[in-house]
């Protein structure tokens, strides 16, 4: 059986005849028959995504093949690429309604929750557009392109009191979960060190002029928040990503996985750092992508004091990083053992590989028995069921807006250092850069009407 | 004269030959950058446009210029991003002078007559270092079309009172298409506006495509099927 049966086996539950099928934007709020903004236990969540491309389509069907698959129903789709949004439409049952603006689906009482698959530059307006029309989110990472978004999006979330989750699905997976309760029962003693390791972001060595954009593609709706600029075929699909104001390299975009580990394991979800400073900066040399090639970004943590070390450069593997480890034959091999990140303790030290949707933790830690004193961590459901269980009981998620935020904060700090060429001092408290009225401008960014926060 | 006014005069005029030389280096150095940028070699373009902070204002009116007319997109890409570089170096904290010199730079080529591409970029750069010195000429800007939006958006950026009372008055001068995107500027200072509907939350851009039929549903899902076999079968070859 395909995905694409999968998923559409699933959702069919929603839709029982086509006659219903043409009626779903008038369906009764689940909401109705719950709490407000809840569905209760035994209530299906009607579900939008928003931004249909490669990994919009695949939340959906992670979503589908998750234990609350059958708890969700999609009722809508959108992207601003009719192609797109025409390919996203076909992986759903008949009668979901297509949408090429996402303030339609905000406008719709009867769905509960959006899935946010855009472009980074669009997470923190879309997010905070759809908890201030009450629906429950999950969004890619990273949540935020600059710390004044960051603020907005908690903000808005906590005021309309709806689950956010941001995909930072490493935290979820199984191995992440053995890797927290070893360091969390002090087996590599107290660390000083968390040196996480990347390959280089990728230069564009075909470089082409700008031109108009194809006729499927709403170029002002992709923009979105961004200043105007004329369409260059480098910008998109996926390829936002090494563009700094939108996806901002791999610290942002693979940062936002590994680091987010980092600072859940060491207890550090609400701390931020005193002083961050880019070094080894390499940018591209032509080309419309502007992320950094090379970077190595240090964070400096006090009380307790720490290091986070995020190290990117060579081309398929951090030259300085280990290339993975060799597993038993029973368990699942690594597949994605260019980064991960080595933790430095006072009795050892401890290394992962991945961090998003693959995690694996070394052996010694695989292999742990913990004695019957030690001390439990969470163990999440799955990053898709523990956003669940927030929508349905109002717990905080394992990767909630202000976890996730910190660790966007640290990505977009880095890339401002490497930005401005000189370290930047931080003010956790305040959430602001200090001593440096140039980057404390660009904490922030005007956003074009009326896409804005 | 007296030995006091005489040493006097004497440092002026050392201080006019330094300040001359001074000068004739700077110039020398500007010159050199854009023969860097204008060159072939990305290798070379890319040397200098990582350099071209240390240059600083000096450079920036003869960068626009080759952004402005460089027949090679990359040249121009080039000189671009030079500007950004001494925008970022002259605004570290202990620059003052060179940001100030670098912002005067600036200021003229924001009202100019620079293509409208490189007047925005201008617009930005000033938006990171100016002060009260660049209210006047931004504000000027918000009657042009073409470039309001983006003069809205660094009047929102430039701190102070007097970029506020720009706003202010640009709204009460702004044709009524306009007063929206000024007035969220007004509410982003953290000003009330009244009579200007917030228009973040209204949808606007509608598609051309509906729900499928239960028969296109079909129909889509076979292919998807088919695609992804012929997929499979590519990957395999």
């Amino acid at each position: 059986m395909t995905d694409k049966v999968k998923v559409k086996v699933n959702r069919r539950r929603f839709l029982a005849t086509a006659g219903a099928a043409i009626a779903a934007p008038y369906f009764i709020p689940s909401r109705v028959f719950s709490a407000p903004g809840r569905p209760g236990a035994n209530e299906r969540v009607r579900v939008a995504l928003i931004g249909a491309g490669g990994r919009g389509r695949s939340l959906i069907k992670e979503m589908d093949k998750s234990q609350i698959g059958h708890e969700a129903e999609m009722a809508a789709v959108c992207d601003v690429d009719e192609k797109r949004l025409a390919a996203g439409l076909a992986d759903c049952d008949p009668g979901v309604m297509p949408y090429r603006d996402y303030r339609y689906i905000l406008e719709r009482k009867d769905i509960d929750a959006v899935i946010i698959g855009t472009p980074d530059h669009w997470h923190a307006v879309h997010v905070v557009h759809a908890a201030e029309a009450g629906k429950h989110i999950y969004c890619e990472k990273p949540a935020c392109c600059t710390i004044e978004e960051g603020r907005a999006m908690v903000k808005a979330v906590n005021k309309n009191k709806v689950a956010c989750q941001i995909g930072s699905q490493g935290r979820s997976q199984p191995e992440a979960y053995l890797a927290h309760r070893y360091l969390v029962n002090g087996n590599i003693g107290h660390i000083s060190k968390v040196w996480c390791f990347h390959y280089a972001s990728p230069a564009d060595n075909n470089p082409v002029p700008d031109s108009d954009p194809p006729p499927e593609l709403d170029w002002d709706l992709w923009l979105g928040p961004l200043r105007w600029r004329p369409y260059n075929q480098r910008y998109l699909p996926g390829t936002f990503r090494w563009m700094m104001e939108s996806g901002g390299g791999q610290i942002r975009d693979r940062g936002a996985h590994v680091m987010s580990c980092a600072m859940y394991w060491m207890g550090a979800d609400g701390a931020g750092p005193v002083e961050v400073e880019a070094t080894n900066v390499e940018f591209p040399r032509k080309g419309v992508w502007d992320a950094c090639i090379n970077m190595t970004v240090t964070y400096t943590f006090k009380n307790p004091d720490w290091t986070l070390i995020w190290d990117q450069k060579g081309a398929q593997f951090n030259p300085d990083a280990p290339r993975g480890e060799k597993r038993a034959d029973s368990e699942e091999v690594i597949s994605r053992p260019g980064y991960g990140a080595i933790y430095h303790g006072d009795k050892g030290t401890f290394t992962h590989w991945g961090g998003d949707g693959g995690t694996w933790a070394e052996r010694k830690c695989r292999e742990w028995v913990p004695p019957a004193d030690h001390k439990e961590v969470y163990k999440s459901p799955g990053h898709m069921e523990d956003w669940f269980e927030g929508i349905k009981t109002g717990a905080k998620t394992i990767m909630n807006i202000e976890a996730a935020t910190g660790v966007a904060n640290l990505c977009i700090l880095g890339n401002l250092s490497a930005l401005l060429g000189r370290k930047l001092k931080w003010d956790q408290a305040k959430m602001e850069i200090v001593g440096d009225e140039e980057a404390r401008r660009l904490m922030g960014r005007p956003q074009r009407h009326p896409y804005h926060l | 004269m007296s030995g006091n006014r005489w040493k006097a005069a004497a440092a002026v005029a050392a201080t006019a030959v330094l300040s001359g030389r001074s000068r004739a280096a700077e110039s020398a150095a500007a010159e050199e950058l854009i023969t860097k940028i204008r060159d072939k070699n990305d290798k070379v373009r890319a040397e200098a446009m990582l350099g071209a902070g240390k240059v600083g204002a000096p450079a920036v009116k003869p960068l626009a210029d080759v952004m402005a007319t460089a027949d090679d997109f990359e040249v121009a890409r080039a000189a671009r991003r030079a500007m950004w570089q001494i925008t970022h170096t002259v605004g570290r904290p202990d620059a003052d002078d060179e940001r100030k010199a670098a912002v005067a730079a600036l200021i003229p080529l924001a009202g100019g007559s620079l293509p409208v591409n490189v007047r925005r970029e201008v617009l930005w750069m000033i938006s990171e270092l100016a002060g009260d010195e660049a209210v006047e000429p931004v504000a000027a800007v918000l009657k042009e079309k073409e470039l309001r939006e983006d003069a809205r958006m660094v009047l929102q950026r430039l701190p102070g009172d007097k970029s506020l009372a720009a706003l202010k008055a640009g709204l009460d001068a702004a044709p009524e298409d306009f007063k929206p995107n000024i007035a969220e500027s007004l509410r982003a200072r953290g000003v009330e506006v009244s009579g200007i509907p917030d228009e973040k939350m209204i949808p606007r851009k509608k598609t051309e495509l509906k729900a499928l039929s239960p028969d296109e549903a079909a129909k889509a899902a076979e292919e998807a099927k088919k695609a992804k076999v012929s997929r499979r079968k590519g990957k395999k070859q």
